[in-house]
Parts: structure tokens; sequence; C-alpha cells
């Protein structure tokens, strides 16, 4: 049997806080204060700061709540996104996942690429973050990333200091020494 | 790395790189060197408010004379449901977003607000005499007179219940029995493995404080939903099967504990009597108490729900409704529905049935929902949460309906 429309007699009260989500806009103010320590192409250029050209939307949407519900990012963050609506959020993720992610410069050790490039394919990391670790869905991309941002963000899953998304991360670092998280980081930075 | 964890991965070394870790991630223990080039991942979670007039109602589908609506939205992520005594009030866990929705019941509307935020994937609640309980991963906390109060200072009181420090599969369900006692489950750490210490892969039960703590089931890797049969009061559960032994298997669970203390299988025996490949024993499912029925290959059995309300038709009396989320470590999508389990108070003879269906595609394999947990209320009518959309819906039905089609 298929059913009839949709049975909305009962609207919930919650509905009234909820704009339309399709055709919500960035405000320029707003991508110009990402845009201070983001960068203004979402290429980061301050040490820490993520880069976010080419993330994922799901992944960026995802992120961008945790830090408004005060989950997961800095201070600094969660102050920046304090009270940002569900439609805004949306529309940062489409549009930093629209920009074009640049290679990162820098020295790069050939022994410590090796070593990343091994650890991460024993990790199997790229299943989710598929093989060119571009990321996928929820899954955040690894190429191109800040290596120190990268390396970072390791070690505060394996403190249990990145909840929100599932235990996934936590559980798939679990036992792999400080210095090969460190070498993947050094690898992952160095993905294009 | 703790010795007791056996490393089961097979994955090629790469040569000429030694590589100091043994342990391989919990998602992907136990996975042959045959899936090492799989793509399969957990499906991602959607973080942001789903207006009602965008869920797709129209596709589902349901037997003659049954209708779903939107009981209540926005309630990102929405998992298990607990209600007070006259069912004015619902509460809902949920996982990623931190949350803990308050739902209050106007009869023709319902407004919705977060009762609790910044938690660590409280997927657990439950009420009882004028108090919920409400489960992290590292905490547990408690509002006495919450339906009075507002909820706003609630107690921790979390060394009461002694969690243990692993956090994968040990998010939360929690239920009152009918003896008054609390039932939490502490899943495996892994997806397959020698649990590192006795305190995972069981369901407890504790005095409301906490105290009294008894281990009533072991050797159950992942249950997120259980309920007492209506005759004899036994716990019945819903178990997930490991993951990376290919799309048709092991199946999930739908158990039933006939004296406390006894034995699911976990990590040596699955579904039916499969032996683990790779946590092996002798006799590998010997003592393990299998089965009322397997509930389908990485189906994501979720919460289960003995029907005893007056709404829906005499053959649902005692009827087991399960709420499967649905798979990721499998090719072809498989769950996403509703089905009733129809079995003697034994737990023989099982028999699956859909019941709610349309949330996936077989066609082009993709999904918008994800039903995940079930209350009763008062009229008979069923509430199903879906954690995809953050929905809830509310199923009713009427003869009168039944008899146009």
């Amino acid at each position: 049997m298929k059913l009839a429309g949709l049975g909305r007699r009962f609207l919930s009260g919650a509905a009234a806080l909820f704009v339309s989500t399709a055709f919500a806009q960035v405000s320029p103010d707003r991508i110009a204060a990402c845009g201070g320590c983001h960068g203004p192409d979402g290429n980061s250029p301050v040490p820490g700061v993520p880069s976010l050209a080419g993330q994922p939307r799901v992944f960026l949407e995802n992120y961008l709540v945790m830090t408004r519900e005060g989950i997961r990012g800095s201070e600094v963050m969660q102050a920046l996104l304090k009270g940002i609506s569900d439609p805004e959020i949306t529309a940062i993720a489409r549009h930093y996942n629209g920009l074009r992610k640049r290679p990162v410069a820098g020295d790069t050790d050939a022994a410590m690429l090796a070593r990343g490039r091994a650890v991460a394919e024993k990790s199997l990391c790229g299943s989710c973050h598929l093989p060119n670790y571009y990321g996928q869905e929820q899954v955040p991309r690894l190429a191109s990333q800040r290596e120190d941002f990268l390396y970072e963000a390791l070690i505060a899953y394996r403190q249990n200091k990145r909840p929100g998304g599932d235990t996934i991360m936590a559980a798939s670092i679990y036992g792999i020494p400080e210095s090969d998280l460190k070498a993947m980081a050094h690898y992952f930075a160095r993905s294009e | 790395m703790k010795k007791t964890i056996r490393f089961v991965a097979s994955t090629a070394l790469v040569a000429g790189v030694s590589l100091a870790f043994a342990q391989a991630p919990a998602w992907q223990q136990g996975r042959p060197a045959a899936l090492k080039d799989s793509k399969l991942a957990p499906n991602a979670a959607k973080m942001t408010v789903t207006p009602a007039a965008e869920i797709p109602l129209n596709k589902l589908t349901l037997p003659p004379g049954f209708k779903v609506e939107v009981w209540a939205e926005g309630l990102v992520g929405a998992r298990q449901i607990a209600m007070n005594d006259d069912q004015s009030k619902a509460w809902v866990g949920t996982r990623g977003i931190g949350r803990v929705y308050e739902v209050a019941d106007y009869g023709d509307r319902r407004n919705v607000r977060v009762l609790a935020d910044k938690m660590n994937q409280p997927g657990g609640v439950a009420f009882r005499n004028g108090t919920l309980w409400v489960f992290a991963i590292d905490k547990v906390l408690r509002y006495d007179g919450i339906e009075a109060n507002y909820g706003t200072n609630p107690k921790d009181v979390t060394a009461a219940f002694n969690l243990p420090k692993q956090q994968h599969h040990n998010w939360k369900y929690v239920r009152f029995g009918p003896d008054g006692k609390l039932y939490v489950p502490f899943g495996a750490p892994c997806n397959i493995c020698e649990p590192p210490s006795k305190e995972y892969a069981q369901i407890r039960r504790y005095n409301a404080d906490g105290s009294g703590m008894q281990v009533i089931a072991t050797g159950v890797r992942n249950t997120q939903g259980f309920d007492w049969h209506p005759k004899t009061k036994e716990l019945w559960f819903t178990d997930h099967g490991r993951d990376w032994l290919g799309d048709d298997g092991p199946e999930d669970e739908l158990n039933r504990l006939s004296k406390p203390g006894q034995f699911f299988g976990f990590p040596y025996c699955h579904a039916n009597g499969v032996a683990d490949p790779d946590i092996k024993r002798a006799d590998a499912c010997k003592g393990v108490t299998l089965p009322v029925t397997t509930m389908g290959p990485h189906a994501a059995a979720m919460d289960l729900l003995f029907y005893t309300g007056k709404m829906f038709p005499a053959e649902y009396q005692g009827v087991a409704f399960v709420a499967r989320k649905g798979s990721w470590n499998r090719t072809k999508k498989f769950g996403y529905d509703v089905v009733t389990v129809r079995a003697g108070a034994d737990g023989k003879g099982a028999k699956i049935v859909p019941f709610m269906t349309g949330f996936m595609s077989a066609a082009d394999n993709t999904f918008w929902g994800r039903p995940s947990h079930l209350a009763q209320l008062k009229d008979g009518s069923l509430l199903v949460t879906d954690e995809q959309l953050g929905a809830i819906y509310r199923i009713s039905y009427s003869a009168a309906a039944a008899k146009k089609k």
C-alpha cells in the first residue's frame, strides 16, 4: 500500500525555527571572517589551522555543527559559530567544498614520506578517505592538508578529544606510535 | 597496546618497511586480505535539521489500514525514546550531535527543546518514578523531578556505574526492567576481538542508584534494543553481527535470555552457530545460547518492542517489532525498515515479516531514512525514530481505512 501524502496535521513547534535550507546564501562578512585564518581561498596559511578548500560538504557541515554545539573545535571557533543556523552552515560547507585545494609548500623527507605511506596503507586509511585521500561524505580530505594540523588532529583522537563523530577514528589509530602518526601527517600533506 | 587484544587483521605488509604496531583499527579488525581494497565505509550521519516538508513519507509502505505521519521533527540524530507515565513528555537520545531532546506533547502539536548538550554520544535515556537517566559513553546524568523541574540541574552519577575506558560500541541504550532494575549494555570495543577485559560484550543490571550490579548476559557484541516478553517477562534483545566477513553474514541476532548468566557467543560463535574464523576456540558454539532468529546480514537490528496496544489488529498482540537501521558493511544495502517477528513465548518458530519499508531503494542502492528506535503510545499507535532525518514518525491503524483498500 502506498501511503497518502504527508500526514502533517501535527507540526512541531520547533518547525517555526527552521528556515528553508534550499537557497540560503553565505554572507561575505562570514566568509571574510573565516578567511582571516583559513585563507581567503580556503588554503590555510596559519600554523595549526586547517585548510577548508575541497573538503567534502557533509564533513564540513558536520564539523561546523559539532563546533557550534561545543563538542569540537577551538574556543575561538565555538565563539565565532555560536547560534549559527543550519542553513548558513550548509551554505558555508558548499562554499568551501567548491574551492580548489592547492598543494602545500615545504621540504619533503623521503624516509618519513615512505614510512607514512606504509603506515597509511597498512591502516587502510584509503578505505574511507579514498585511495587518493580526497575524502568523501562525512570523511575529511587528508590530501594537501596542513601537516601540523593533521598531526594535532591525530593526537587529539588518540586522547579522545575529538568526540562527536563515530568512535572509529580513535579506534583506528589505537596502538600506532606517535612517530608513525607524524609520518602519516607528513605523507598526507604531500599527497595531491 | 594491551596484550590481551589479539591481532587479527591480515593485511599485507609493505615490503622493506617494518611496522611496529600490531593493533588493527576496531572497525576493520578481522578484515581479510580479499577485502583490502573495499570502499565500504560507515554511512554519513546528517547533522542538520530536516524540515518535515522535506521528508518523503509517500515513499513508505505499510500493511493495509496503517498510516504514518511525522509526529515530531528537528531532532537531529534521534535514537532511543523514553516517556513519562502519562506520555506528556518524551526524551530522545542522540549520538554525534551530543544532545538529549525533550518533546512536550500537547495533543495537537509538539514542542521540541534541547534538554542536554555537549555530551559524548548520549544515546541512552530511561524514565522511572519522576526521574530521567541519561547515559553517554563516558557520563551518566540523573534528572530528579524532571516533569516539574526544567531539568537544568542534573546530578552527575557517573561514578556509580563504573563505565569502562574503551569507547567503541559503548554508546548506550538503557531500560528499566519489570524488576525495577536498570539494564545497561557494554559493547565489544572492536569489530572482532578477545575483549581487553571482562567489562565488555555484556548486559548488566543495576539498582537505580548504581548499586547491586549484576552481569546478566555475556558474549553480546553490541545490543541497541531490548524489551521484556509480555507473558514470560524474559528479556529479549537484538545484537549486531560482526563485519568484514562478506555480504551475507554473519547475520544480526534476536536473542532471548531465559536465565541470567547465559553466554551469547561473542567473539567465538555468531548468528545461528557460525564459528568465527579469526578468534578460534575448540567447539566454538558449545555452551552458546543461539538466537530466537537471525535478523539479516549487516541489518543493524536496533530497537525491539513487544506490541501490547489495542489499536492494531488482534494478530499484532504480543508481536515483536524490530527496527533495522540498515547496512554499511555490505555491497547491496539491506534493512532500512521495521519488521515484525512472530515467535512462541519459548522463542520457537520465529517468522520475520516486513512492516514498514521504503527507506531504501534496491534499484539504485541508496537510502534516505534509518529507523532506529520504537515506543508505544497509550492509544496503541507506534512511534519510530529516524536517526538519519531526525524525525519521529507515528504509525496508527484504522479498520475503516483497511476496508477501503
